[in-house]
This record gives C-alpha cells, structure tokens and sequence, in this order.
C-alpha cells in the first residue's frame, strides 16, 4: 500500500502542478468572457476580449480581437464604465 | 406457467368487463371514481409546476363528458337504479371541484420576482461585471418608468416598451447557453413583469418594497 502511494506520489505532484494554471486559465476565460459581454452591452465595438488584466478590484484593462483596449471598471456609484483607451 | 395463467386470467377479465359495461350504466361509478382519485392528485399537483394541472383538466374534461353522456341514459333508467343516480349526483358537485384545479393552475404560475433576482444573483452564466452593467441598466429602465408614471412626457409607453425588449433581450442572450432554464422561466414571465411595470399601481407597490 505505501509502496504504492509513493510510487504515485511524482504522477500525483505532477497533476497538481499542471492543475493550479488551467483553474487560472478557466478564470481568465470566464474573465475574458465576463468583459466581452460587459462592452457588448455598452455597446462599444470589440467582438472579443483576447487579453484581459486586473488591475484592481472590478477594475480591468482589456483588449479586444480587433485592437481596441478598454478600462472597464466600476465606479464610486456602483455604476460599470467602460472607457475606450487610445 | 404463471405467465400463462396470469395472461388468461386478464383476458377473461378484460372480456367480462368489457361486457359489463356495455349493457349496464356502469360508466357513472367509472366516471366518479377517477375524479375522486383525481382530485388529490391536482391538490399535489399545485406545488409542482404547469405541466400537471393541464394533465388533470385534460383528465377532467372527459370525465365531463362520460357524465353527460351516461346522464341521459340514467335519467331514462333512472327510476329503478336509484343508488346509481345518486352517484351521478355526488358527481356534480365533483365537477365543480375538478374546475378548482384550472383556477389553481392559474395562480400557481404567479411571478416570484424575488425568486429570479435571487437566481440571476446566483447563476453562473453571467459574469459578475456584466451582473453589475445588467443592474444599471435595470436601474436606469427602473428611472424611466418612475418619469413616466410621474406624469412626464417624454418616455412614452412605446419608448419604454422597446427598451424593456431590449434588456430582456440582453439578458436572455447572456442565459440563454449556460442556464436555460431560468432563462425560460424569464421568457415565461417577460409579459407579466412589464405588466407590473406598465401599471402605476403595481409599478408604486414594487418600489414601495
């Protein structure tokens, strides 16, 4: 039985190190997904968010599929902004 | 063996009853007996959702309908087989019973707004920023109705009604891949929230909340 855990343990160690990135991942999808929608329904043209970074809580800068960059972030009012970034 | 005797014995079962029925009036005791065991199945059924109740008014309205077809039968036949008009008339007043479900099935589909801001709170389907832009927009809709029904004249009824559209519209396109079914339940209720938006009555009771 131990012997058995120990031999498992590199596949189990390798499994973890290769998980932590792709829940990353899946969360700068959802981001990414998050935005797009936020400037579709503000109605700014974007098409797709390829490359989104946070920079403070509810506070983002993304980039669009066809090269418009947008802050998107909420204000002191609660409400959502998105400026379009030159 | 057991298969065999089980089918004979159905047969022979199925034949006599067939028999039965045909020359006597059985059907009023037929007719009442599954509008008894109807009626707790619609009282079960009212928690649940639409898809029961119109199942039981399907079942009732033949229920009706073998009543009234035996009714003459046993009004002509009457007089000897009085237990068997007695029936008939305990079924009347099931009758009146069997519309209740319909009034019920009514009512059991009633808005629960507080019911789909909680799910639009808690789905996944929409990303928290786009919750939040969704909210805004749902306060600013809320702002022209409150214009509207303070007597100005400029979001008309018609204004209000494309912007509604359109936000409904917005948030069915986010639910509609990833939660369907709350986004369904929103469709269900889309005319029934304008109404509540449309009457100033409703419309002040909603903010007064």
């Amino acid at each position: 039985m131990r012997k058995r855990l120990i031999a498992r343990a590199p596949a189990l160690l390798v499994l973890a190190y290769l998980a932590t990135p792709a829940a990353a991942q899946q969360d700068n999808e959802a981001l990414k997904k998050d935005l797009t929608a936020v400037i579709a329904l503000q109605g700014q043209p974007c098409g797709e968010v390829v490359s989104a970074t946070v920079l403070k809580q509810n506070d983002y800068a993304a980039t669009c599929k066809d090269g418009n960059k947008y802050h998107v972030y909420e204000n002191d009012k609660g409400r959502v902004v998105v400026d379009k970034q030159k | 063996m057991g298969r065999y005797s089980a089918v004979i014995m159905l047969t022979v079962l199925s034949t006599g009853c067939m028999h039965e029925t045909k020359p006597q009036t059985q059907p009023p005791p037929v007719a009442a007996t599954p509008e008894t065991a109807k009626a707790p199945q619609t009282a079960k059924a009212t928690p649940a959702t639409t898809t029961k109740p119109p199942a039981s008014t399907s079942k009732a309205k033949p229920a009706p309908a073998t009543t009234a077809k035996t009714a003459p039968p046993s009004a002509t036949k009457a007089q000897p087989a009085t237990p068997q008009k007695q029936v008939a008339s305990a079924a009347p007043p099931k009758q009146v019973t069997a519309p209740a479900p319909p009034k019920q099935a009514a009512t059991a589909p009633t808005l629960d707004l507080d019911g789909l801001e909680a799910r639009l709170k808690q789905t996944k389907a929409i990303g928290l920023m786009t919750k939040l832009s969704l909210r805004n927009k749902v306060d600013d809709l809320l702002a022209q109705f409150r214009q509207h029904h303070a007597g100005k004249p400029m979001p008309t009824v018609a204004e209000l009604r494309r912007s509604y559209d359109l936000l409904m519209m917005k948030v069915l396109s986010l639910l509609q891949d990833h939660d369907q079914q709350l986004a369904s339940d929103i469709v269900s209720s889309r005319e029934r929230i304008w109404g509540l938006l449309a009457d100033p009555k409703s419309f002040a009771a909603l903010q007064a909340e």
